[in-house]
């Protein structure tokens, strides 16, 4: 489905982004895969999906917070003359906590990671494909953005401010060829779900038609969708995979 | 005209199809190619004249030929 393609995505040393990594390159595209920084796990993860598939994968290292070096990040990935066929946001930082104690510096600290710092790059990247006349953005959401679930004050919010920036420039950039699509995932298997109380989990999953959690992979394959030409003339949605919560 | 003069005007003229005494001076929305769109054009322009990347701010901020170049300058882009 990515044959050719060019996708940078974020946050791929883990969850959900790490499946999005495998999942482009099982489609055929060359990945520029962004992590915070490079362990040795990390390196491991890309030298496997090297092997087990034939697209070229490129670590892309910057703490999304950093901003000069998200920058330096993009002036390289611009030097290669590569097209940014596609950008998957993915990085973020899950955050609990009720209404009333969800404290400023959590607000602060969520948000600069969560939207200003993807909205920041989204801008950098959107300009490469205005110029190349093309190019898919989906951006990981939250049904936390969309169902206002309790515990998800600051994450919500975060994200549902990800979901109007995607709208925005589904709107405002559709006439230059450049597409822009949110995924809301439900209860996803991930490290992050450990930081879910257990009762909400629990509640989570009988609140859903299917019984079950979801897997990294379910949100992976409509990232690699949304990214690809089969999804030519969608723009501007947010798709739940949820299981039908 | 110094280089960098010329690189930049020739920046306008690129991006606006138009000639180097109409770019200078120029305004935003002052002529109908310096839209919102022609805007980026006029940033790939400038970016790619001088191997740079430009600040969104910087985007934003530049509404003139004149204004362009006192952000140049922070890019060490110099018209001496």
């Amino acid at each position: 489905m990515l044959e050719g393609k060019n996708v940078l995505i974020t946050g791929t040393n883990r969850g959900i982004g790490q499946a999005i990594l495998k999942e482009c390159a099982a489609n055929g595209a060359s990945v520029w895969a962004h992590a915070r920084k490079e362990t040795p796990e990390f390196v491991s993860l890309l030298n496997e999906v090297s092997e087990q598939y034939p697209a070229e994968i490129r670590p892309v290292y910057f703490d999304m917070t950093d901003k000069d070096a998200m920058k330096k990040a993009v002036m390289e990935i611009r030097s290669s003359k590569l097209p940014v066929d596609a950008l998957i946001n993915n990085a973020g930082m899950m955050h609990n906590a009720s209404f009333q104690m969800s404290s400023e510096k959590a607000l602060r600290d969520v948000f600069e990671v969560n939207f200003f710092a993807t909205f920041l790059l989204t801008q950098y990247i959107a300009n490469l494909m205005v110029r190349q006349k093309h190019g898919s953005i989906v951006t990981v959401s939250s049904m936390g953005a969309l169902d206002g679930n309790p515990g998800k004050a600051v994450y919500g919010a975060s994200k549902a401010a990800l979901v109007t920036m995607s709208r925005v420039i589904a709107n405002e950039l559709g006439t230059q060829g450049v597409r822009s699509n949110c995924i809301a995932p439900g209860v996803i298997e991930t490290d992050i779900l450990q930081t879910m109380p257990e009762s909400e989990l629990l509640k989570a999953k009988e609140l859903t038609p299917m019984k079950r959690t979801g897997l990294p992979d379910e949100v992976a394959s409509v990232a690699v969708f949304l990214a690809s030409d089969k999804s030519s003339f969608i723009n501007g949605q947010v798709i739940r995979v949820d299981g039908g919560l | 005209m110094s280089e960098n003069l010329e690189k930049y005007t020739n920046a306008f003229c690129q991006a606006f199809d138009i000639d180097a005494d109409t770019a200078k001076g120029l305004k935003f929305q002052a002529i109908d190619a310096w839209d919102s769109v022609g805007h980026m054009g006029l940033v790939a322009q400038i970016e790619e004249a001088f191997d740079i990347m430009l600040e969104p701010d910087d985007i934003v901020d530049l509404n003139s030929y004149e204004k362009g170049k006192e952000i140049l300058a922070k890019y060490n882009v110099e018209f001496a």
